[in-house]
């Protein structure tokens, strides 16, 4: 404080003379009574001649005139039009050199760090000096940094505003060479503050006085995320402070939209943090790039490609001509199992074999000895996932690439000949990868081959994954390598199992794929061609058309190119087979430099601007000279204050809010389930709801609410939307009976376990948990719901109901309850519609839609009209459903 | 004010409606027969009339019509019908129209003579409606009687306005009643010697001064020049705070004052307040005007 009073200056110093004249103000104030105030008063006569008995005083109060005194200096000086931290000089003489790190650090707090260079040439302008700029990372056309010559300010500006930071490094050693060049004077560096800055410290240091400025915060560096078997692994490098920091990284798809979101944090004094992304396959399949949630900057972006995305699966068959014989051929089950989730690719081994290739699966395909074997073997050790069915073939002649040794034949179960039944399938075991698929009574298994029985080593992974009910094993594994073989002993296809014709086997299929290594791991590089960059990403981390100067460069070296002016960061290669090249793919971690020696250190946007407050005085000089006057009448009793309270009151009583009565405004309502961002979608999305029927219909909603069943009353509201968190509470006693009293007299229940059709795996669990919730609810028996139900007529003629997710049933009452007018207390449902109806400030859509597009979102949201609709007006379209028919009956 | 502004007709009809929410009132008439006229007073002794006083058996030398023959035929005797003698009085009101009673505070709604204007008609409509005479007490002008006597006098009223605060010379019936209302501020020997032409007639009555709350209580604050009503003296008080009680001093010395005067001239005297309602003051000056059991 003091020193900003210290740094106030006048831009019309002169007007201060007139504070000089404050004591003749003084003088003519006092001796100035108060205006008396005028009264006609008809008894006159009995007034003459009294006398007071204490006189008001003829003089101004002291008070008053102290308050007088004070408006009128407050006045002057504003007129002075002081200016509070004007701004030091520059230290030093001679020219001014501005040096700015412009590599990729710079980036994120860019234009903090322009306004901070504007005013270190203001400064520099009104001490009349001229000025010259040395950025030190190279530029675009790969020159090394040099200084701009000594040139006069205003020309230097435009170059400034032109500047950008650059997506490579900074080169200190060109940097330190080209201020040898530099014109000497005074230094102003802004510093990104992290690499060896020593030399180049010096080197400052020795051209004149420094004054170093750092930016607010610490730069950070978004790691190529690793790839595991189930999710990503998002990994930021910082460099170590004293505080904890939370960072958000967005994983984001080729289209813009934001796939999931995970929150790092950074522990104090810890230099990197990382954490999982976890997505369904085929979501993960779409991300093209994270984004760490903030400034753009191209250290806050991490591009990703087929590496991290795609696991290719091939497929071999013993004999190729029935493999894909409908219902028949192996391939025939194993195609239409894995098409909706990978990339299946067909051919000979050495073709598939020839490009990545994350999972390959053999069904019933004898391994020749050779170098057909060697090569699988190979593949196998380098990461590679085999996965091997039984046959007749294998049956015969067992090889090598086994997770055991085979007992030659197989084994038959059941039979006209035999005594035994057909046995089904053991559950699976808990830390197995099937852990948790649920297993289907009507799978038998007829025929199997049988492995000789393995002892399981304590400590390795149980070699058994799948068991039939008569302990002999289904499915065995071993690791090899890196990799993993697998072998399922019946066959792909319908002859010795029903296995093939259950949706288990989808499952299990999808299990065994999504914990594969991804072809990143596998060190089949195509390395002959060169990648020629397609597109790369500037200073701020948005995509831009590749620069001339960029240079193509071998898969290969691609892992270890540093980023550079010849090879910015961005995607390489045809559009079939992009690579990104990451500016973090080189980068383990982050060095912080130490400061110029010498040099005064600031931080950028913490020196104070230079601000004018003359019209502050004057504003406070303005409030005084009220002051004044409301005291001058009330002085004069004029004013009184109970009416002016009464009248602020009276203005200000409108103003105060009033807690809103639910039954005045019809809304629609959501449960609270104190999970904050699940809370947060059933508040979006019914507002959305909500300025959607607003629109479209005649109904008015309100904002919508959050009850808590059993403290709140819920029969104001009409619908309630109930999402299941997996973990949710069991509801309290009072809850289900105020629920079920709800429901009884003729609301509606919209129950959304957000993880139905399309979304299957997002809420992991909120089955179970509505089982468990559910449990004390009356809901009364339920039936699917199809487009003859009012529901699907009561606005919009639908046909199906698709929220956020899609494809998934849901489920309405089955009998028509008289009472309540047919309507169905309770619609159950896993579409996540709240999601799908969610608008943020802007009305955007902030969650997008899966499988996507604007028909589902608008569906969605008539779903949602004909819901409320529904809730509002009950069975009154029912007669809808009867059209056909009036018509036909009608002639028509 | 809105009421100033009305017609006579309409002012008459409004102190009509105030008049009407209280009795008919009998002024007590006094026995002086040359003020008496015929009225509807009873004289409690036998004579002209139409009420019925007594039956008497006829004597000789009274007029045969004068036989009641209804009476008479109920028993063997000739009775006569006798009426009670009824006569009526003149009662004399003013009402100060002074510019000094134009005027009221914030704290009244209506000015001092609309008050006081309100107040005389009321009492001239009861006392109308009695059968009295009403006259003002002004120089050249005739008592009214009858309910259409009413608007005459508003008219009448119309007229009056003088500047002396005090009733003006005008001959008068002697024994008749007065009543005098306005804010009574003038100087005490002023209203003395009005008092006394009065008296010496001799005439009784009432005197009621009409006071803004204002100048009962002196409510203002802070330094505030006075100025007179229609007048050039003013006067500057630093503090009213100061003087407020001096003030009070001064205006209960006036009322004292009056309130001797009318005590040694056998009349009465009272105050009414313009925010307090007028049927208050009415009912005072009914109370007045009513025969009292100690007097007669």
């Amino acid at each position: 404080m003091l020193t900003s009073v210290l740094s106030t200056s006048f831009a019309a110093p002169w007007v201060l003379l007139a504070l000089a004249a404050l004591p003749l103000l003084w003088w003519l104030l006092r001796v100035t009574p108060p205006a008396p105030r005028r009264q006609v008063f008809p008894a006159i006569r009995l007034l003459l001649g009294l006398n007071a008995t204490a006189e008001t005083p003829s003089h101004t109060p002291v008070w008053l005139l102290a308050l007088r005194m004070l408006a009128a200096g407050l006045v002057i000086v504003g007129l002075a039009r002081p200016v509070l931290d004007a701004g030091r000089d520059l230290a030093g003489s001679g020219p001014l050199l501005l040096v700015i790190d412009d590599g990729w650090a710079a980036a994120p707090f860019w234009p903090m760090r322009m306004a901070a260079a504007q005013a270190a040439l203001d400064r520099a302008d009104q001490g009349g000096r001229q000025a010259a700029l040395l950025t030190t990372a190279p530029g675009a056309d790969t020159a090394p940094p040099t200084s701009t010559p000594l040139m006069p300010v205003a020309d230097l500006r435009t170059r400034l505003a032109a500047l950008r930071p650059k997506p490579w490094p900074t080169d200190r050693v060109a940097a330190t060479a080209a201020l040898r060049t530099a014109p000497v004077g005074s230094v102003v560096y802004l510093a990104d503050s992290i690499g060896n800055l020593d030399i180049f410290g010096q080197a400052l240091a020795e051209h004149g006085p420094v004054e170093e400025l750092r930016d607010p915060g610490a730069p950070l560096l978004l790691l190529p995320p690793q790839s595991l078997a189930d999710r990503l692994v998002a990994r930021v490098v910082s460099v170590p402070q004293s505080v904890e920091r939370e960072v958000a990284v967005l994983a984001q798809s080729g289209d813009g939209r934001t796939l999931a979101r995970v929150t790092l944090n950074i522990a104090p004094g810890a230099d990197h943090a990382e954490a999982a992304i976890v997505l369904p396959p085929e979501l993960r399949n779409r991300l093209t790039r994270l984004v760490v949630d903030g400034q753009p900057a191209i250290g806050h972006v991490a591009l990703l490609d087929e590496r991290w995305r795609r696991r290719p699966v091939g497929m071999v068959a013993g004999t190729s001509i029935s493999a894909e014989a409908p219902l028949t051929g192996p391939l025939f089950y194993l195609k239409r199992a894995l098409q909706p989730y990978a990339e299946l690719r067909e051919g000979d081994l050495k073709t598939l074999l020839s490009r990545e290739l994350s999972v390959l699966i053999l069904a019933d395909h004898v391994v020749a000895d050779g170098p057909e074997q060697a090569m699988l073997a190979d593949w196998v050790e380098k990461g590679g996932t085999l996965i091997r069915f039984a046959g007749p073939g294998m049956a015969e002649h067992p090889d090598a690439l086994l997770p055991g040794k085979l007992l030659g034949g197989d084994r038959q179960m059941g039979g006209s000949m035999s005594w035994t039944q057909p046995p089904g399938l053991a559950a699976f075991e808990a830390d197995g990868p099937f852990a948790g698929l649920s297993v289907p009574a009507e799978v038998r298994i007829t025929r199997q081959v049988l492995a000789t029985p393995v002892a399981s080593q304590p400590g390795a992974a149980n070699p058994v994954w799948a068991r039939l009910a008569d302990g002999t094993p289904l499915v065995t594994q071993a690791p090899r390598g890196s990799g993993r073989i697998v072998l399922f002993h019946v066959t792909a296809n319908a002859d010795w199992s029903d296995l093939p014709l259950s949706g288990l086997f989808v499952d299990m299929l999808r299990r065994l794929v999504a914990q594969a290594n991804g072809v990143a791991n596998s060190a089949v590089e195509a390395d002959a061609i060169p990648l020629a960059p397609a597109e790369t990403l500037d200073g701020f981390g948005q995509p831009t058309t590749p620069p001339s100067t960029a240079t193509a460069l071998r898969a290969s070296a691609l892992a270890t190119t540093p980023v550079s002016p010849r090879h910015p960061p961005g995607l390489y290669g045809p559009q079939s087979g992009r690579r990104a090249l990451n500016l973090g793919a080189g980068i383990r971690q982050l060095e912080a430099s130490a400061p110029v020696p010498g040099a005064r250190l600031e931080t950028i946007g913490e020196t104070a601007q230079a601000r004018p407050i003359a019209p502050l005085l004057m504003a406070a000089a303005l409030a005084l000279l009220a002051l004044d006057l409301l005291v001058s009448l009330r002085l004069r009793g004029l004013w009184r204050v109970p009416a002016s309270l009464l009248l602020i009151a009276a203005l200000t009583g409108p103003a105060m809010a009033q807690p809103e009565n639910p039954a005045l405004v019809t809304k629609l309502a959501y449960l609270i389930t104190d999970d904050a961002q699940v809370d947060g979608i059933a508040r979006a999305g019914l507002t959305g709801l909500s300025d959607y029927v607003n629109r479209r219909t005649n109904a008015a909603l309100g904002e919508p609410a959050g009850v808590r069943p059993g403290s709140d009353d819920l029969s104001f509201y009409p619908l309630l939307y109930w999402p299941i968190t997996p973990d949710a509470a069991q509801p309290s006693g009072e809850a289900i009976l105020a629920l079920n009293a709800y429901m009884a007299r003729g609301g509606i229940i919209l129950i959304d376990t957000r993880n139905g059709g399309s979304g299957q795996g997002f809420a992991a669990g909120a089955e179970q948990a509505l089982a468990r919730i559910g449990a004390g609810l009356a809901a009364p028996a339920l039936t699917p719901l199809t487009s003859s139900h009012v529901l699907a007529r009561s606005f919009y003629l639908l046909q199906d109901f698709p929220g956020r997710y899609a494809g998934d049933t849901v489920w309405v009452q089955r009998d028509e309850d008289r009472a309540n007018d047919s309507v169905s207390p309770v619609i159950i449902g896993g579409h996540d519609w709240a999601a799908a109806w969610a608008t943020d400030a802007q009305g955007h859509n902030p969650y997008a839609t899966l499988p996507g597009g604007a028909r589902q979102r608008v569906l969605a949201y008539r779903f949602g009209v004909n819901l409320v609709m529904y809730a509002l007006t009950g069975n009154y379209k029912g007669d809808q459903v009867h059209v056909p028919a009036l018509l036909e009956r009608l002639g028509q | 004010m809105s009421q100033t502004t009305l017609p006579p007709a309409a002012r008459a009809l409004e102190a009509q409606a105030l008049g009407a929410r209280l009795p008919a009132l009998l002024v007590e008439a006094t026995r002086v027969a040359n003020t008496v006229a015929q009225g509807v007073h009873g004289r409690r002794r036998v004579g002209q009339g139409d009420s019925f006083w007594q039956y008497r058996p006829f004597v000789t030398g009274d007029a045969p019509s004068r036989i009641d023959w209804r009476q008479s035929a109920r028993a063997d005797r000739v009775f006569i019908r006798e009426t009670e003698w009824e006569a009526a009085q003149t009662v004399c009101l003013w009402r100060d129209g002074g510019s000094t009673m134009r005027w009221h505070s914030k704290l009244a709604t209506a000015d001092k003579q609309n008050r006081a204007d309100q107040l005389l008609l009321a009492l001239a409509s009861l006392l109308l409606r009695g059968g009295e005479r009403v006259r003002l007490i002004a120089p050249g002008l005739r008592p009214v009687a009858g309910r259409a006597g009413l608007e005459t006098l508003a008219a009448q009223l119309d007229t009056q306005s003088d500047e002396t605060g005090v009733p003006p010379h005008a001959p008068m019936p002697r024994h008749a009643r007065a009543v005098l209302i306005g804010d009574m501020l003038a100087p005490l020997p002023d209203i003395h010697a009005a008092i006394s032409r009065l008296a010496s007639l001799p005439i009784r009555g009432h005197m009621l001064q009409v006071l803004d709350p204002a100048e009962l209580g002196l409510p203002y604050t802070g330094r505030v020049r006075f100025e007179g009503v229609g007048e050039q003296r003013h006067m500057l008080v630093p503090r009213v705070e100061g003087v407020r009680d001096a003030y009070a001093a001064r205006l209960l010395a006036q009322q004292n004052g009056i309130a001797a005067i009318c005590a040694a001239a056998g009349w009465g005297f009272s105050v009414h307040r313009t925010d307090h309602p007028p049927e208050a003051a009415l009912l005072g000056l009914y109370t007045a005007l009513a025969p009292s059991v100690g007097r007669r």
